[in-house]
């Protein structure tokens, strides 16, 4: 039971994205070597991001991405739907179910879809980026110390 | 994210077990018949839940399986770790991994990690006698109706 690549990179880039983008558009070869994913691979995840209004490419020599929506406009759940299409543990399952089936969906995947839906849509890009801030301008500053 | 399909018929195929072995001993044959889950497949789950001590077997003209504890004492996640490995919904929260990335300031981690404590706590917290229960409940409810009906 995995997370895709996709969704995983692909969200780790849009932290990324946000968090370089206030002093204008970041570059995806920038992204790749901060976030040690292929470049190749990246253009592919932008590609989806752009064309599901997330991100807005710039054209150019000097080209890249910027947010096309406030961090705090979108959550986190939004960007995984786009990427991994929806989060569901098990697919709908037919009706037609024998008590024990019913059990299980009732007790166990049902429980397990709504908690995740409810944790992934409670959290906004910014609290990522927020708390991003704080892990990594804290390393520096212990670097700093060393 | 997806549960893969030996999880889902693992559940299935313990709650099946158990809910027929008052005292005797199931085949998988049994099993199959019931769930119409492949001999083939049951194998394979039954000899994970084996290892992991959820089943016990007995060899021979007369043998089959039972719980190897109390169905109170068996919950979803024991069955579903037995199939599946951990839950964790990304590899890097259980084993190292070389993305690269310090694992300490990697927010998307720790946003990932949050996801893994909610599936751990359902499903760490439902046991297989819930599970039982709740199944004859929903019969019940069915042979009620019915009787209503008549």
């Amino acid at each position: 039971m995995k997370v895709s690549t996709k969704g995983r990179y692909g969200l780790r880039a849009l932290v990324d994205l946000a968090y370089h983008c206030v002093d204008g558009h970041v570059s995806l070869v920038q992204i790749a070597e901060r976030q040690k994913i292929s470049l190749n691979y990246l253009e592919q995840v932008f590609s989806t991001l752009r064309k599901a209004g997330i991100v807005n490419s710039v054209k150019g020599a000097q080209g890249g991405y910027v947010l096309a929506i406030e961090p705090k406009d979108i959550t986190v759940g939004e960007i995984l739907r786009v990427l991994e299409g929806e989060f569901n543990i098990v697919d709908d399952l037919d009706q037609n179910q024998s008590a024990n089936q019913t059990a299980i969906r009732r007790l166990v995947w049902e429980p397990i879809n709504s908690e995740v839906r409810r944790y992934i849509y409670s959290t906004r890009l910014n609290d990522l980026v927020r708390e991003h801030r704080m892990l990594n301008e804290l390393s520096d500053e212990n670097m700093y110390y060393i | 994210m997806k549960i893969s399909t030996k999880g889902i018929y693992a559940l299935e195929a313990v709650m099946d077990l158990a809910m027929h072995s008052e005292g005797e001993l199931v085949t998988i044959k049994d099993i199959s018949s019931r769930t119409e889950i492949s001999e083939k497949y049951l194998e394979r789950i039954v000899g994970a839940l084996k290892k992991k001590n959820i089943l016990e077997s007995t060899r021979g003209k007369f043998g089959g399986y039972r719980l190897g504890a109390e169905a109170k004492d068996i919950n979803v996640s024991h069955i579903l770790m037995a199939v599946e490995g951990d839950l964790a919904p990304v590899e890097c929260l259980t084993m190292t991994t070389d993305c690269g990335i310090d694992p300490d300031c990697c927010v998307t981690r720790i946003f990932w990690n949050g996801l893994w404590e909610k599936i751990k706590r359902i499903t760490d917290n439902t046991t297989l006698q819930q599970l039982i229960d709740e199944s004859e409940q929903i019969t019940k409810e069915k042979i009620d109706a019915l009787e209503y009906y008549i």
